[in-house]
């Protein structure tokens, strides 16, 4: 947070509607955030990002034949100064749990108003993880997915403590009502939120660089 | 499904009926040119202009029969046969006995007796063919008494356009009818890709309009929110029906709980589900999604106006948790039971034996001004094999 007094914000909006990108650039430059590049599909996305260096890029995951989720992957990869917020009108479904698996630290519906907009790219460019209740209801079934599958000691698990705050959020309860109902301190409740979502990112990256290996796609094997 | 079946579809068979008849027609003028030649000679020429006379009749009958259809029965074309054989016999009386052995002079059909073989092997196959072939050449035989090369050839000719034709028949039947699943396929898969299109075209289109108006129409307020708020209802709830998988029990009976619980999302009820399908007993998914929109409809009744409410779909083990919760008024501790009582509060008697039906149990955590959390819990698809 005390990045935001010394310098607003920057902020890189990816949605291939020009109605809705251009108003969301135009609402956050009104309040104060530094829009620093849009882009309208998934491959100029990551080039902008890669010259831009925004701190959060705003990402649509409906961008014509080509995924969000690529993009995400791909600006959270080889940019770590940048976070990624989903913002879809896509309803909450696979292809946002995949977007979050790539690397985005949040997903937020499009018809949110604007101070939840506002209130939710702070939260991503603090480092906060931004979570709906749907966002938790998939996350918690990617667990117990994982869970109820062929035993693999590499599948990451919930303790106790994450599932119950991750429920919590899934039904509609807010960091600070959780911090109250659990007694713990809101920062504790943010990591819990937070390191469930780093868990699984991290054993997304896992499966990749295995998958890579065992199908001889991790480049030339002389070197 | 047999393309023959299908009202207003052309038999596969069609053109080669078609040629059948024409050649039909062709080889009676051929025969009558013979038998023109030969007017003088006959034993009996008015017997073979009478045949001449027959055969233009069945000619023309079995032209209006056979491409009426499109194609023949085959009892009909064995009565065909049977009459092309009869002609064959008749040259026995109209021809004399050196033109029959001797001379060598042609029977009266001639060859206007291989358009029955045709006809046969395009109706029943190579095996047709061959048997329509060979039984017209034993009448050959009989009629003419004797064996010879030039019978023989006859014979061969026969039964191999008896054969060929056959072949290329039953290959016609048979690329229709993977014509016709191919057909089929493809129009699943057109019906796919316009659902896909549609839903598309209303994410990109539609919606964003929605979210839009909805957002910045709110901002202005007044009027502008008013309309912002109608747009709102309609983005949330279009937005459910797109999201939502479509509404399709698995053949054992089983139902995947999600489209059906998703549907039931507003801008003021929000549903989590998983990202894979939670499969639970046909009858329990009704159930189940009976008892959330009642749970929803107490929330509209009782919660007060700006209560919201979160439906919670989990997948754990053998069983389905199912959560309702609002942030409404919450009911004071003993109200339910005190209700129960009295006999008229519809909520917990119907819910509770509802859950208790499917197997499962319930909870409910409610306080005054804390809102109210309905936990359901029922066996899964794991869970009801392990009960057997």
């Amino acid at each position: 947070m005390t990045a935001e007094a010394e310098r607003p914000i920057s902020v890189m909006v990816v949605d291939d509607h020009p109605i809705w990108r251009d108003g969301v650039a135009r609402d956050l430059a009104e309040r104060g955030f530094d829009v620093r590049a849009t882009a309208a599909d998934a491959s100029s996305a990551v080039r902008i990002a890669r010259a831009a260096r925004p701190d959060v890029v705003l990402m649509d995951l409906n961008l014509g034949a080509e995924s969000g989720a690529d993009a995400t992957r791909e600006i959270t990869a080889g940019l770590p100064g940048t976070r990624v917020l989903v913002l879809s009108a896509s309803g909450e479904h696979s292809d946002v749990l995949e977007a979050v698996k790539a690397g985005a630290s949040g997903y937020l519906v499009k018809s949110a108003s604007a101070e939840e907009l506002v209130a939710a790219v702070r939260r991503t460019a603090a480092g906060d993880a931004v979570f709906t209740a749907g966002l938790a209801g998939l996350v918690l079934g990617e667990y117990r997915r994982m869970a109820a599958g062929p035993d693999d000691a590499a599948a990451p698990k919930l303790t106790e403590r994450e599932t119950e705050v991750l429920r919590l959020v899934a039904k509609g309860r807010t960091a600070r009502q959780i911090a109250d109902r659990l007694v713990l301190s809101h920062r504790t409740v943010e990591n819990h939120v937070q390191s469930t979502l780093r868990k699984l990112q991290l054993h997304n990256r896992v499966e990749l660089a295995r998958y890579a290996i065992e199908h001889g796609l991790d480049g030339d094997p002389e070197q | 499904m047999s393309p023959a079946g299908r009202p207003g579809r052309k038999h596969p068979t069609r053109p080669l009926w078609r040629a059948a008849v024409l050649l039909r027609v062709i080889t009676l003028f051929f025969a009558a040119g013979v038998v023109f030649t030969h007017r003088g000679d006959y034993a009996n020429t008015g017997l073979a202009w009478g045949t001449i006379g027959v055969m233009a009749a069945w000619t023309a009958l079995t032209f209006w029969y056979y491409l009426r259809a499109g194609h023949g029965r085959l009892w009909f074309t064995i009565v065909d046969l049977a009459v092309c054989c009869a002609l064959m016999c008749v040259s026995r009386f109209a021809l004399t006995h050196e033109q029959l052995t001797a001379l060598k002079v042609p029977l009266l059909p001639t060859v206007w007796v291989t358009a029955v073989v045709a006809i046969g092997a395009i109706r029943a196959g190579a095996l047709g063919g061959a048997i329509f072939g060979l039984v017209v050449s034993a009448f050959n035989y009989g009629v003419r008494g004797y064996f010879d090369t030039d019978l023989t050839r006859d014979m061969v000719l026969l039964v191999g356009v008896g054969i060929v034709l056959g072949l290329l028949s039953e290959n016609q039947v048979r690329a229709a009818e993977i014509a016709e699943r191919l057909a089929q396929a493809m129009r699943a898969e057109a019906a796919t890709a316009e659902r896909e299109r549609l839903a598309r075209t209303i994410h990109d289109g539609v919606l964003q309009v929605l979210a839009r108006v909805r957002k910045r129409g709110r901002e202005l307020g007044g009027e502008a929110a008013e309309l912002a708020e109608l747009a709102g209802h309609q983005e949330v709830a279009l937005r459910a029906l797109v999201a939502a998988a479509p509404l399709e029990s698995t053949s054992d009976g089983h139902a995947d709980l999600r489209p059906r619980l998703q549907v039931l999302a507003s801008d003021r009820y929000q549903v989590s589900v998983p990202a894979t399908a939670v499969l639970v007993a046909e009858c329990a998914a009704t159930e189940l999604t009976f008892l959330v929109r009642e749970a929803l409809e107490n929330v509209d009744r009782h919660a007060g106006p700006d209560a919201r409410a979160w439906v919670l779909l989990e997948d754990v083990g053998d069983e389905v948790v199912l959560s309702v919760r609002d942030d409404g008024v919450g009911i004071a501790a003993g109200r339910i039971a005190a209700a129960e009582q009295e006999g008229r509060l519809g909520i917990a008697r119907s819910i509770r034996g509802r859950v208790r039906e499917l197997g499962g149990t319930i909870s409910l955590e409610t306080a005054p001004g804390a809102g109210t959390e309905w936990e359901i819990r029922v066996p899964n698809k794991r869970g009801e094999r392990g009960q057997r």
